[in-house]
């Protein structure tokens, strides 16, 4: 099988994210009709000239605003959503 | 008087009937009061100032803001234990827009985890109920919006849509519900799931309350690279009813009943009374055809919109991790604290999306499901455009029927024959098309709901398809009563 519970724990633990088993299985299910439905996609005619979509919009167009300085918010208001801070610094255990 | 719609809501303010302090305790009480049999809200904003009332129709009114919309000094979850204690520290552009018009947000309304979940079900505080019947789902993930609006606690609710998660919930509920052209109404501040797809927009009970609405919250945003300039596009004003002469098409091979032999009673009654919206149109002088488009295609409409959402849903909310922002998680070193955060923080729901999203974004996998992902929405959007050029709108049912019962709701795909009828609103969200959701008749007591879905930039007419139909039949304005 393409698909397996241990390849979806180890894409799980990729993303830093525990899955039980019941949350394991559902997602073997899904895949496998994903699948399916993606080999009806590779098998459309002339699939592979077709330009990829990536944004909903094709008109979109990039305008850059001036170049003004503007005031940003204070470190304390941007701070106060952290669990553990001192000073201007985010605390975390020793990473190296 | 919440249960009434904006204009006369501001007729009432100006001329000293009411006040905008009477609104906003009435629409307060009322709030709490929903709250304990629907679980709509994630936040009761029992201190909201009344405002002054000015010329523009929203001053003074209440309303209710979707918890994924960033709300400065107000706690904005997105309905995920994730962000439990979350307050920004800035407005979304949209909120920041309606305060300048005077609204008055109220509440902040409970969704689906992030915006990722069809049933009302994934909300950190609960089970989202049907006001028409508690025992049924709203849809989602717009559901608090959709059971607030139902329920009269305001004339409009702010939602967000990726694949059809203003117009479903709006359908279930009984009320309009519209998604405008992707970025008319700049996303900044909005918390992000599939940047491609998200748009926002608005649930209300009547098409010309949709239109003052996103009138007030649309433009171009400095902080927004995707939004564009629409000052030329004047919503209200330009509902005038006239649609003789406009061209519609429906997708025969989702309306056809022939496609789905198993179907059942409700299904049956809601593909004629479907037909039945048709004909009122036609006697208004449109034009309707019924239109094949291959079914392979229309097939994978679905997996197309799984594939791109999940994608990129795991790259966007790859900055949950408790660490700058969110409840800490435990763990001796910063990778298990993140782990402990994301395993214990997000519903079984989402976790499951974000696998399913990382597997695409595999560099092996990246051709097949992302890149092959893509195609196909191209594919889509090109038949949609060439369809456009002949026609001013698709019209569609919403769902198989009425709100299924909660026990019974599936987030998960599925390959039933009714897939792609519950799920082809997704098209929308793939073109960036305007996109509405009007109430089109009861069934068993229960609302359903038909949308109209036009070519970008032209909202206009398919606001003023909506309103036509809706002045033709008996669904506007509804609210549900107490019993």
């Amino acid at each position: 099988m393409k698909f397996t519970s241990e390849l979806v724990d180890e894409l799980a633990n990729k993303l830093l994210i525990g899955l039980s088993k019941e949350e394991n299985d559902l997602v073997l299910r899904e895949f496998e009709l994903i699948d399916k439905s993606m080999q009806v996609i590779a098998n459309m005619k002339n699939i592979e000239n077709v330009e990829p979509m990536t944004h909903a919009l094709d008109d979109t167009e990039i305008i850059l605003r001036e170049d003004t300085a503007e005031e940003s918010v204070p470190i304390e208001e941007i701070l106060a959503n952290c669990d553990n801070t001192e000073d201007r610094e985010i605390v975390v255990p020793k990473v190296v | 008087m919440t249960e009434l719609g904006i204009v006369k809501l501001h007729e009432m303010l100006k001329n000293g009937e009411i006040t905008s302090d009477d609104l906003i305790k009435e629409s307060l009480i009322k709030s709490h009061k929903l709250n304990e049999t629907c679980n709509a809200f994630v936040t009761i904003i029992d201190d909201a100032k009344s405002n002054e009332v000015t010329d523009n129709l929203l001053s003074g009114i209440p309303y209710g803001i979707k918890d994924n919309y960033s709300t400065k000094g107000i706690l904005s979850t997105g309905s995920s234990n994730t962000l439990k204690d979350y307050i920004p520290f800035f407005d979304a552009t949209a909120v920041a827009n309606l305060k300048a018009s005077g609204a008055v947000g109220v509440n902040k309304t409970a969704m689906d985890e992030f915006g990722m979940g069809g049933t009302g079900t994934t909300a950190h505080t609960g089970i989202i109920r049907n006001p028409w019947d508690l025992s049924r789902s709203c849809a989602g993930s717009s559901s608090g919006s959709a059971a607030a609006v139902a329920a009269g606690i305001y004339p409009y609710a702010l939602g967000s849509d990726t694949g059809d998660s203003i117009r479903k919930p709006a359908a279930f509920c009984g009320i309009v519900g519209y998604k405008p052209t992707y970025g008319m109404i700049s996303r900044y501040g909005l918390f992000p799931f599939a940047s491609s797809l998200d748009t926002c927009g608005v649930l209300t009970r009547s098409v010309e309350d949709a239109a003052i609405v996103v009138d007030a919250m649309k433009g171009q945003d400095q902080k927004d690279a995707t939004s564009w300039d629409s000052r030329n596009i004047h919503l209200y004003e330009s509902l005038n009813g006239n649609v003789k002469g406009k061209k519609l098409f429906f997708i025969k091979e989702i309306v056809d009943i022939v496609n789905y032999p198993n179907a059942t009673e409700a299904l049956i009654k809601h593909l004629e009374n479907f037909h039945k919206s048709l004909d009122i149109l036609s006697s208004s002088g449109v034009e309707i055809d019924e239109v094949s488009i291959d079914k392979e295609l229309l097939k994978v409409i679905p997996s197309v919109y799984v594939c791109l959402s999940c994608a990129e849903a795991t790259s966007n909310l790859s900055n949950m991790t408790g660490i700058i922002f969110g409840p800490r998680g435990q763990g001796d070193n910063v990778f298990d604290m993140m782990k402990d955060h994301r395993t214990k923080g997000f519903s079984p729901l989402i976790k499951r999306r974000f696998v399913i999203g990382s597997y695409i974004l595999q560099k092996e996998n990246q051709e097949r499901y992302f890149v092959g992902a893509q195609k196909a929405r191209r594919l889509i959007v090109d038949k949609m455009k060439e369809l456009f050029k002949t026609y001013n709108a698709l019209i569609l049912p919403v769902s198989t029927g009425p709100a299924p019962l909660l026990n019974t709701e599936k987030d998960q795909l599925n390959d039933d024959d009714t897939l792609l009828l519950e799920e082809h609103l997704q098209i929308g969200n793939f073109g960036g098309f305007p996109s509405i959701t009007i109430p089109n008749g009861l069934i068993n007591n229960l609302p359903v709901g038909i949308n109209i879905t036009g070519n970008c930039k032209d909202d206009v007419s398919v606001l003023n398809i909506a309103y036509a139909l809706e002045s033709k039949m008996n669904y506007k304005d509804m609210v549900v009563k107490d019993e």
